[in-house]
């Protein structure tokens, strides 16, 4: 058995070894990709499809360029597209070395013209799993265990080349699956609200949040808001992920754009598009438009509120407009 | 008033078997597009107690804020009854409470094994395919570990294989006596395939794909002539019901009135 990121012995023993003090950790994004963000690593992209994806991390990334990544995650979209997209543009730059993965594509907006164009060209490793799968190898990670029993895709061939086993339950005979622990070097989050500690509320579905960061070596945390720690803690039991887990905090508005983030701001239906549609074009031998997406958008911003300040300003209130999620909590401060 | 309509498209036809196909008071499970549809339209038919619940975590919320572009988006949580995550939604399947799950494919043989992973050749070329397709999502969870699945297909002939390259979700495996229960799986396995042309269930004996009824405008030729494999024809397939004017008012006027996923012309 070979482990990517962490084993959980490994795991374990950095957990036990972590400073776990209540200290500000607000830091630059910069700073939090240049000290937590390695070549090599193996990166948990948190969120769903293009849901709360790390988008404002994973431009910075690009910006600062890493190389032979291993990304997990369970369904994504637009975070990796735009990794893929920088490895395809200047692969001496950034790179992907392999995927463990349940799907790639942006649901209604279409499938994923970089996974096409890699996998084709066999330019990245892909390790195959479920839904269940990936978020059940975080949760495993995040119980402390070395693997987590499960009841499907048994049949399937994903298992004939992944790292799944098949036994027979030592309690009731019957066949099923064992799947390894996941614990990524890394995992890079967005939420709506966090405090300065690190601690984190999610607003809408968890997704995969909380085992991923918890199964995590280490935590970047970007969120829509900082909010007063007090006005958190009035809400233990609606914090996801506590403070000792985190490592940096950095508070990005729209660091999920051009995704959905519940409760903030919706899809963008324009630029969602935009981006996909240059990949697209990469796919089938033009260049030009996606290096013109990179150029504008990504190498020639600082930031995510350089990023936002290139999007017309009627597309930006439309997201947050037409965002129909509702916030179960929406008493708080924000930080000044 | 006419009481069936004259003028309706592939893919509403295909949310109205689909809607018909679902009872009252189940717990359905469902991915984007055409099942979400199908889900409301049962639900302001003949299935108000219909309880949606989605991947990315939410259970039994109701579809009135605009339909959703996402199984994770906002608008999958309107009035949600319970709303956590991927682990919590799976966990219900697991245990028993997913009635219904909504899936589907690039590619599907005679026993409802479908693949959303590759073409091409496997194992060998698994890591370099002639084409790849965007990976299981949590269909081959659903296929697994719903109690029965209900699958939507287009239906052409390169899609109806007796063999496909992979097999992404699960139906009867080889088709042999309790493939599924020997292969660990908790749930009974495919109930149903809605296509484009006909809807088709399972021979209990043989496991194959058993032609069920005809859409409007097909015959049993017309369907045995779009399907890559042999399907069994029974001496009692009936013709599908066409959509009635209320249905398709409904899926144009209430349920999907800005063209999302019904009007979206299917890809041949």
């Amino acid at each position: 058995m070979y482990w990517t990121g962490l084993s959980p012995d490994e795991a374990r023993q950095y957990l036990a070894n972590k400073d776990k003090s209540k200290r500000d950790k607000r830091v630059s994004l910069k700073e939090a990709v240049q000290k937590f963000v390695k070549d090599g690593d193996n990166i948990g992209i948190a969120g769903f499809v293009n849901g709360r994806q790390p988008i404002a991390i994973v431009h910075e990334i690009i910006r600062q360029g890493r190389k032979d990544l291993t990304l997990s995650y369970q369904s994504a979209g637009l975070a990796i597209e735009y990794l893929a997209g920088a490895m395809v543009l200047d692969e001496s730059k950034n790179s992907i070395k392999r995927m463990e993965l349940a799907y790639w594509a942006h649901e209604a907006f279409g499938i994923s013209p970089l996974l096409r164009y890699l996998s084709e060209r066999n330019k990245v490793e892909l390790e195959d799993w479920s839904n269940y799968n990936m978020s059940a190898r975080f949760k495993a990670g995040s119980m402390g265990l070395p693997f987590i029993p499960c009841r499907g895709p048994m049949g399937s061939d994903m298992l004939k080349c992944n790292r799944a086993v098949m036994i027979d339950c030592p309690f009731t005979g019957r066949p099923i699956m064992l799947l390894p622990a996941s614990h990524p070097n890394v995992a890079l989050v967005h939420v709506q609200e966090a405090d300065i500690y690190g601690n984190c509320r999610i607003q809408g579905p968890l997704f995969t949040c909380p085992e991923i960061a918890m199964a995590s070596a280490h935590i970047i945390v970007t969120c829509d808001r900082l909010i007063e720690h007090d006005d958190m803690t009035r809400f233990p039991n609606r914090i996801s992920i506590p403070f000792f887990s985190v490592d940096a905090v950095i508070e990005v508005p729209f660091g999920a754009y051009p995704g959905n983030s519940h409760g903030v701001y919706y899809f963008d239906e324009k630029h969602i598009p935009e981006f996909r549609g240059a990949c697209e074009k990469f796919r089938k031998g033009n260049a030009e438009p996606l290096k013109e997406y990179y150029d504008n958008y990504i190498f020639g911003v600082e930031n995510t509120a350089e990023f936002i300040n290139k999007i017309p300003a009627s597309q930006i209130l439309q997201v947050q407009k037409s965002e129909s999620g509702i916030r179960l909590d929406a008493a708080y401060t924000v930080l000044g | 008033m006419a009481k069936y309509s004259e003028d309706f498209t592939a893919q509403e036809m295909i949310v109205v078997a689909g809607s018909r196909t679902l009872e009252d008071n189940k717990v359905v499970f469902a991915g984007t597009g055409l099942p979400m549809v199908a889900i409301t339209l049962a639900q302001l038919t003949h299935g108000p107690g219909i309880v949606p619940v989605f991947e990315a975590g939410a259970v039994g919320p109701e579809l009135s804020r605009g339909l959703p572009l996402s199984v994770g988006g906002s608008r999958t949580t309107y009035k949600a009854n319970y709303l956590l995550g991927l682990n919590s939604a799976f966990e219900l399947t697991q245990r028993g409470y997913a009635d219904i799950g909504f899936i589907g494919g690039a590619e599907i043989d005679p026993y409802g094994n479908l693949n959303s992973t590759m073409m091409g050749s496997f194992p060998e070329g698994y890591q370099k395919p002639k084409t790849r397709l965007p990976g299981s999502g949590g269909a081959s969870d659903m296929a697994c570990s719903c109690e029965r699945t209900i699958i939507i297909m287009v239906h052409e002939p390169r899609r109806f294989n007796e063999k496909i390259d992979y097999i992404t979700s699960p139906g009867y495996l080889d088709g042999s006596p309790n493939a599924r229960w020997r292969a660990g799986m908790a749930g009974q396995g495919p109930h149903r395939v809605i296509t484009t042309k006909a809807i088709m269930g399972f021979d209990d004996e043989t496991k194959r794909m058993k032609l069920l009824a005809t859409l409007p405008g097909e015959t049993v030729n017309s369907v045995q002539e779009a399907t890559g494999f042999e399907l069994i024809i029974p001496n009692d397939v009936y013709e599908f019901e066409p959509p009635t004017v209320e249905e398709i008012r409904l899926i144009r006027e209430v349920i999907d009135p800005l063209g999302y996923f019904v009007r979206k012309k299917i890809k041949e």
